[in-house]
């Protein structure tokens, strides 16, 4: 038997390609893409392509640092501010694969706004996303949210915010929960979010959210613990979530498998998979598409 | 890539056909029929919440769809319960039924009288192994009880199983937090015990930790919780070939991903990937099996 070609617990790879897998939370070197702006991004995507290829991945949609501090390290926010090709490097070496949306710190908003239109007005990112941690985390429900969000509306963006639920509470300050999210939320019944992880600890993450619309619920971040997309599916609908790998730092089995092994119908599973993100996206390529009309 | 490009892309109706009916996604052919043997499944029902396949009927048609060969079933009611007497009988019974069921009893070496529970497991129904739940026991694994237990099993041949964990500590119910086990104190149990046998299973590799555990003789390791794209193959590297073993930890968590995981990344080589999924574990249960 050939590791590289068997596919327990997968099925086959034609029933994949048939997905159209769009991943909305492909996490290489998430944290800090190397000194020199992406060396260690595009050695952890190199690390998965294994695994994107075996399950016949369509898109995957990463979040890269824009050098508005949203990492400790001063040299590179530096290096990203004045020589932007490094960021795009990725993109243009993944051209038919990645997709981008920029990590943002709402702990600048002045410098965030910026980027929003340097990386979402002009292009190639598609959105955004809240961190949990490092210097660019900040709570949500916090005010300078506000003026960003507003931006993002305008521009059609995409809003990913990382959350969890955890036991015991916050550990760490900059933190936010679903339930913060539901708050931001309302704030902006016309924009949509997609709350990262269900928040972690599903079962109350999902409640959370629940009485949200304009808030679907990213797979990613935790176990493949049996029962989440089935309770998903129930209370919130299988048009509200939205698959994520967490690829390379989590697993294909792991992500991939709490989708395929999940007791919901195959309509259901494609809406999962990738026909709800990419109904997300429309907007913001749609307007894209119309501006290089004119 | 244009987003002119993507928009058409994502516009595009899906063109898979699909399925009306309710299930998980029917897996691909397993090829030429092998061996797989999970070592880490429970049976019964987990106390927090009710699992797609906490029916036994379920649980065993979803193995054999996966092609599950042989199965080491322990007891979500071994986690709580006291009567544990009364719980291995249940286990016992359930395995009955189904031929790839192996029953692992539960054993709480904190409980008056344990060893009656252990010689049960032994004597009465010829379990190959027990497992171990220190932490929801409350004990750790420098107790006293727990070397007695290990040199008992030792001189049957018996297999331990220590569960470090059952449920990531950040999703646990607030009144019901329960801390991984400290594994630490193996390293200097095992090596007086030179015929004993500990699998660690739900174990998520951390150095300096795994270096130590992996120079310490007698421990194995299972798959259910080692994640990362290419965390098996990384952990079959850092220990000794024989040491790690396939386990899904199902039903609690989906078995489909712990089979995925050992192939996505394609770093195992043919041999390893055989070793992992039934050989490995073969040989660890050899010897209480004859």
């Amino acid at each position: 038997m050939n590791p590289e070609t068997v596919q327990l617990g997968l099925p086959t790879a034609e029933r994949l390609k048939a997905y159209r897998i769009w991943d909305s939370y492909f996490t290489p070197s998430h944290s800090y893409p190397g000194r020199d702006g992406n060396s260690r991004l595009i050695a952890e995507i190199e690390r998965a392509l294994p695994a994107i290829q075996k399950a016949q991945f369509e898109k995957l949609c990463y979040f890269p640092h824009v050098g508005i501090g949203t990492t400790t390290d001063n040299d590179l926010e530096q290096l990203l501010r004045t020589q932007p090709q490094r960021i795009l490097k990725p993109l243009k070496r993944w051209p038919k694969l990645l997709l981008g949306m920029i990590q943002l710190n709402p702990n600048n908003v002045h410098a965030s706004l910026d980027a929003l239109n340097r990386w979402l007005r002009d292009g190639p990112m598609l959105g955004v996303y809240f961190p949990g941690s490092g210097p660019g985390a900040l709570t949500c429900t916090h005010r300078n949210f506000n003026p960003l969000v507003e931006r993002i509306a305008e521009l059609n963006g995409v809003i990913m915010q990382h959350n969890w639920f955890q036991t015991g509470g916050k550990t760490r300050a900059g933190q936010s929960t679903p339930a913060e999210l539901a708050v931001l939320a309302a704030r902006f019944p016309q924009q949509r979010f997609l709350c990262a992880h269900a928040g972690g600890e599903w079962q109350r993450g999902i409640r959370a959210v629940r009485d949200s619309p304009n808030i679907l619920v990213e797979t990613s971040g935790f176990d493949a613990t049996a029962g989440f997309i089935e309770m998903a599916v129930r209370e919130l609908g299988p048009e509200r979530i939205v698959f994520g790998s967490h690829l390379p730092s989590r697993s294909l089995g792991t992500e991939l498998g709490k989708v395929l092994g999940a007791d919901i119908s195959q309509d259901q599973r494609h809406a999962i998979l990738g026909e709800n993100y990419r109904r997300l996206l429309q907007p913001i390529l749609r307007k894209s598409s119309d501006s290089t009309d004119r | 890539m244009q987003r002119r490009e993507l928009l058409k892309m994502a516009a595009a109706a899906g063109t898979a056909s699909v399925l009306a009916s309710r299930s998980a996604e029917p897996n691909a052919a397993a090829g030429p029929r092998m061996q797989i043997i999970d070592t880490n499944i429970s049976l019964f029902q987990w106390p927090f919440r009710r699992l797609p396949l906490d029916e036994l009927n379920d649980l065993v048609m979803k193995l054999r769809t996966l092609g599950i060969t042989q199965a080491w079933a322990g007891s979500f009611e071994g986690v709580l319960h006291r009567d544990i007497a009364g719980v291995n009988q249940r286990l016992a019974d359930a395995c009955a039924g189904y031929p790839e069921l192996t029953p692992i009893g539960s054993v709480n070496p904190q409980l008056p009288d344990w060893t009656e529970d252990l010689r049960r497991c032994i004597e009465q129904h010829h379990m190959p192994g027990v497992r171990l739940h220190p932490n929801y026991h409350q004990y750790a694994l420098d107790d006293q009880n727990f070397a007695r237990l290990l040199e008992i099993a030792a001189r049957s041949n018996r297999l331990v199983q220590i569960a470090a964990a059952m449920e990531d500590t950040r999703t646990q119910h607030p009144s019901m937090r329960v801390p991984d086990v400290d594994l630490t104190p193996l390293t200097e149990l095992m090596p007086r015990f030179p015929r004993a046998k500990v699998q660690i299973l739900n174990y998520r590799p951390r150095k300096p930790l795994i270096e130590s555990l992996a120079k310490t003789p007698g421990v194995y390791f299972d798959t259910a919780r080692v994640d990362g794209t290419d965390g098996v193959p990384s952990l079959v590297q850092q220990v000794p070939q024989n040491r790690v073993m396939f386990g899904t930890h199902a039903p609690f968590l989906i078995p489909e991903s712990a089979l995925i995981r050992l192939h996505e990344s394609s770093r195992l080589d043919a041999d390893a990937f055989q070793r992992v999924l039934s050989r490995n574990a073969n040989s660890a249960l050899k010897p209480a099996k004859t």
